[in-house]
């Protein structure tokens, strides 16, 4: 067989790779090991097999001896198993306890999986982007495409916009879902994580080289599923800084606002169409009966234009909210080109601004939040009295605390703690500011989002309402010298 | 009562029962309505063999989508319906009828029974895999396709499925009834039906593997019954047992599902064990080495099954101490496998060993079953096994401990006990071109996947990056040679049915193999009723 055929594209492996991490050279010398103790124990067996196989048989004339038992050849077979093991489980242990420590990480980014894409925050410096099959391979993929896939550099396993990451940096990766479960694998790092819809799990690596390194998903997670990969492209510290500098410059642009005639949005909306909405849909738009319905005939695409956009922003079923993958030009091109293609034509059309005014926090530009409420370093601020820190907490709590904890406090298992009864609210205050100020798990560090009389505000709110009544405040001018001693934000780097 | 049968008995001499209805009934009506073992234990088999070909098929599209890089034949869902529908026809229409069937014909035989000890419900289970099997097929035709989340049907994909999806759930409960009966079954006869002289510790070990099985079956059949029950209503009843938006949690039924389908491959392994340990005495002239370790070694996996199950899991980000605790219990699991495998080893150490078919098939088994052992420990190691974990590595691995191991053994057992059940010779040189060619493709097919998993390939993927080309394209030649290898099973089956070589069989068949088992004492072709009067003497090379 001609081994050597179509390995222009990566380097052909029949072995585990020994990766880039530390992490991933300790698996791999981990498997080498496990994989020799079991080549030995297979040559042991096997060649006591065969050589019965080879003399004691009848052709040649052997007779059977009648042995059935033997104490303590047995006893022999099972404790070297049992010591071997042991062997074996030490520095298993120890690596897995290794890869199970993400403390002292130095930057975080959350990774979620979608059906069929990912999507990564960095959450120290508000980057945020989505990351799909890029278009060469997934030209190539659809059946009777007639393309050859040999002719596609790395088919399948590139992408549009791929993770960029810091060399020699320990990084933590919190993973999650939209949908439903996908599975974060990039071998060269050693380890694979899966994203779970409502749920956050961790991870973390340190890559010693620069380089590009990929995988795929890998946890079944509908048609697509061979079609989500995953390029991490590693760069030391100064190129990682000027890729972080012109990303945000990029993100900063944002939407062109300006009013469209209707055959250039739709002329435009046929591009998005077929890169967001043609892998369920259909690229003829006739959908999957059963499972994706048809665009063309649509009753909700012929129907109301608000309605739809609804829709396309928010999401349904299995339907993903696009307002927070696309930009309101975006939107409103593929809207019209929905309404006006692919076998419709309502003749009407919906304009960037109109969609601008839909969108919760400006998609596509960087998070702006960590920057903005930075507290004013002012002088100290005069004490508030009880009453007065509880009625201005109520609207810090809404906007800031209600979507997780809920409005009543009652919380939401089991991701989000009730505040109602709260051991941290009703237990020492100082530990709750902590708590607040620096964040822990999924709980985000209030320290420099909130100014100081908001955040003393919202403590006293805690701690006395929302079913709670421990009877005591904190005032802003406390809160004050604790947001000086914090170390800075990390969004300057 | 006691006084009736022993006068029935005085006239039920094998050759004056004509004054009773003991005869099959005439015609097809007496395959749908018998309650002899004989008769639902054929049925059993020629119902795993149909699906064996059916599942196949599947594999074979598969393999064919797989044979080059780029999609050529089918679209992605249809792709992951097949993945999802080959496992779920092997695992439920192949495997486990295959073994149901056996014990069948073989446990009364082997424990000098007359018949099962529930003959009503024996029939009864039968009928009922085969409407549920049929009514998992249909699903094939349905708006949406047939399930396509894999045989583990994970929420939330798995509430993305179409139409199907009730008759899926419906059709997994018709399923796990019948298994449960069967195992009812199994553990009635077993208990009530032995001959006097059959103390627990003198039964062939495919008697005692079957027995540990039904445990299993009966354990662990309700748990599954009940997670597909939570996804139904998840889906049509607004509950949220696996949404985490509504305060479920999806990680939930991979426990609850694990927790079933642990055990579920031990119901797999441990009947393939024990023909195994019945075979390959036979043909090795000297009795199976450690008996008695053999049964406390099947308890042990068995037990083992139940506490090992979140290493499915490893990647769901459970807690260390979670981590290493079902890292120790699994490898746990190596040490009774272990005694096993040397055991067999031992048994053929200074034997007298020939090489017919059965003997073939049954030491291939021992050695391959033994290869997907190793990769089963190599991916207990938690920290290793997030490589591994959903690669071809593990494809390559569970379909070592399936195929060359389970189906293997069912073909051991057709070639052993055909001569048996149909009182003709096979053709034995058809046989061992039959074994020689699986033995061969079925290594092409599966070992490959080996490194395709350890390169990087993802499983349940419809198309590849181009370096897994190669190994992808020898993979499926494998595939295709195995899969057409087996029409020459389905040949020896039929001919030898229809009268085989034209030996007249002796009643032991196998050089004195009477002394293995109560089967073996009986004529060749069995009488459609045997042990109507209990055995006074048991064999006890076995022991």
């Amino acid at each position: 067989m001609a081994l050597g055929l179509g390995t222009a594209h990566a380097e052909y492996t029949l072995n585990l790779m020994k990766g880039v991490t530390k992490v991933s050279n300790d698996v791999y010398d981990l498997h080498m090991l496990i994989l020799w103790i079991c080549v030995f124990i297979g040559l042991g067996v096997f060649g006591t097999m065969f050589y019965s196989i080879y003399h004691h048989r009848k052709s040649k004339g052997h007779k059977a001896a009648q042995f059935h038992e033997n104490t303590t050849v047995e006893i022999i077979w099972t404790i070297i198993p049992t010591l071997i093991l042991v062997g074996m489980a030490i520095p298993a242990t120890k690596t897995l306890m290794e890869l199970d420590d993400v403390q002292d990480s130095e930057m975080s980014i959350k990774v979620t999986g979608w059906q069929w894409k990912w999507e990564y925050d960095y959450l120290d410096n508000g980057i945020h982007f989505f990351s799909s099959l890029d278009e060469a391979s997934n030209k190539a993929r659809q059946v009777h495409s007639g393309i050859d896939p040999r002719s596609v550099p790395h088919y399948l396993l590139n992408v549009d916009k791929p993770l960029v990451v810091p060399t020699k940096k320990k990084i933590r990766f919190v993973f999650t879902a939209a949908d439903v479960i996908h599975s974060w694998w990039v071998p060269e790092l050693g380890w694979k994580k899966d994203a779970i819809p409502g749920f956050i799990n961790e991870a973390w690596t340190s890559v010693d080289k620069p380089g590009t390194y990929r995988g795929q998903c890998t946890e079944l997670c509908g048609k697509d599923h061979g079609f989500m990969p995953i390029v991490v492209i590693a760069m030391d510290q100064p190129d990682y800084d000027a890729w972080v500098k012109k990303t945000k410059e990029d993100a900063q642009k944002g939407p062109d606002l300006s009013d469209q005639p209707r055959d250039q949005l739709v002329a435009k909306g046929a591009a998005i169409y077929a890169k967001n909405c043609s892998t369920c849909h259909l690229p003829d738009g006739k959908g999957v009966p059963g499972a994706f319905p048809a665009i063309g005939g649509s009753a909700v695409v012929k129907g109301d234009i608000k309605a739809q956009t609804n829709l396309v922003l928010n999401g349904k079923g299995g339907m993903p909210a696009f307002g927070k993958m696309l930009k309101a030009d975006e939107l409103a091109q593929v809207i019209t080109y929905t309404r006006n293609a692919l076998g419709n034509s309502v003749g009407d059309d919906i304009q960037p601004k109109a969609i601008q005014e839909l969108l919760p926090n400006k998609a596509g530009a960087a998070k702006p939040e960590a920057k903005a409420a930075a507290p004013e370093k002012a002088e100290p601020i005069a004490d508030l009295s009880k009453d007065e820190l509880v009625a201005a907490g109520k609207a810090v709590y809404e906007s800031n605390c209600a979507s997780c904890h809920q409005a009543e406090g009652q919380g939401m298992a089991p991701m989000f703690p009730a505040l109602h009864g709260s051991a941290v609210v009703k237990g020492d205050i100082n530990a709750q500011v902590d708590l607040m100020l620096n964040g822990k798990g999924m709980m985000p560090a209030f320290g420099h989002s909130l100014s100081a009389k908001d955040f003393a505000a919202v403590v006293t709110f805690t701690r006395n309402s929302l079913g709670n009544s421990v009877n005591d405040v904190i005032q802003p001018s406390a809160i004050q010298k604790l947001q000086a001693a914090l170390p800075p934000a990390q969004d300057d780097e | 009562m006691s006084a009736v049968v022993a006068e029935h008995d005085e006239h039920h001499d094998e050759h004056h029962h004509d004054d009773h209805a003991h005869g099959p009934e005439k015609g097809l009506l007496r395959w749908i309505v018998t309650t002899n073992h004989k008769d639902i234990g054929t049925l059993y088999l020629l119902f795993a063999l149909a699906m064996f070909f059916v599942g196949g098929v599947m594999a074979l599209v598969i393999r064919a989508e797989l044979f080059e890089p780029g999609l050529q034949f089918v679209e992605p869902q249809f792709f992951n319906s097949m993945t999802t529908m080959h496992a779920l026809v092997m695992v439920f229409g192949a495997v486990m009828p295959g073994f149901v069937g056996l014990a069948n014909w073989m446990i009364p035989m082997m424990i000098g029974a007359p018949d099962m000890a529930l003959p009503r419900m024996n029939n009864m289970s039968f009928w009922m895999l085969v409407a549920g099997v049929l009514l998992l097929a249909t699903t094939l035709f349905m708006e949406g396709g047939a399930p396509a989340a894999g045989w583990t049907l994970y929420p939330p994909l798995v509430l993305q499925t179409g139409k199907a999806l009730p008759f899926a759930i419906f059709s997994v409960h018709l399923l796990g009834i019948s298994s449960i009966m069967g195992a009812i079954n199994i553990i009635a006869t077993i208990f009530n039906m032995r001959a006097p002289a059959m103390t627990l510790m003198k039964m062939p070990l495919f008697v005692w593997t079957w027995l540990i099985t039904a445990f299993l079956l009966i354990a662990v059949m309700p748990v599954f019954a009940g997670a597909v029950t939570m996804l139904l209503t998840d889906r049509f009843f607004e509950t949220s047992f696996f949404d985490a938006a509504g305060g479920g949690d999806p990680v939930l039924y991979q426990h609850i599902f694990w927790f079933f389908g642990h055990p579920e491959v031990y119901i797999m392994i441990l009947p393939t064990f024990g023909v195994a340990s019945t075979i390959i005495p036979v043909f090795a002239r000297k009795p199976l080495f450690g008996y008695s370790s053999m049964v406390y070694a099947t308890a042990s996996i068995a037990f083992l099954s139940f506490i090992v199950w979140a290493h499915h899991m490893f990647t769901v980000g459970m807690p260390i101490a979670g981590e290493l605790y079902f890292m120790y219990a699994t490898m746990l699991i190596a040490i009774p496998t272990g005694v096993k495998v040397f055991n067999w080893t031992a048994t053929m150490w200074k034997g007298s060993m020939t090489f017919e078919t059965p003997m073939l098939f049954s030491i291939a088994f021992v050695v391959l079953f033994t290869m997907g052992g190793f990769t089963g420990l190599m991916m207990s190691i938690a920290p290793s096994d997030f490589q591994y974990h959903d690669t071809y590595f593990i494809v390559a691995h569970f379909h070592y401990v399936l195929v060359p191991s389970s189906i293997f053994i069912l073909m051991a057992a057709g070639y052993y006990w055909l001569p048996k059940w149909t009182g003709h010779m096979y053709n034995e040189k058809i046989g061992q071109l039959h074994f020689w060619l699986s033995v061969v493709s079925v290594n092409i097919l599966f070992f490959p996947q080996h490194f395709l998993g350890l390169a990087g390939m993802p499983r349940r993927i419809p198309d590849y990056a181009v370096q897994f080309a190669d190994w992808n394209m020898i993979s499926s030649i494998g595939g295709f040679i195995f899969g057409i290898s087996q029409l020459l099973f389905l040949y020896i089956v039929i001919d030898t049915i229809r009268g085989g070589t034209g030996e007249k069989v002796s009643d032991e068949v196998w050089e004195d193999a009477h002394k293995h088992g109560l089967e073996w004492t009986l004529p060749s072709p069995a009488p459609y009723h045997t042990f109507t009067t209990p055995p006074t003497v048991i064999p006890t090379e076995h022991i």
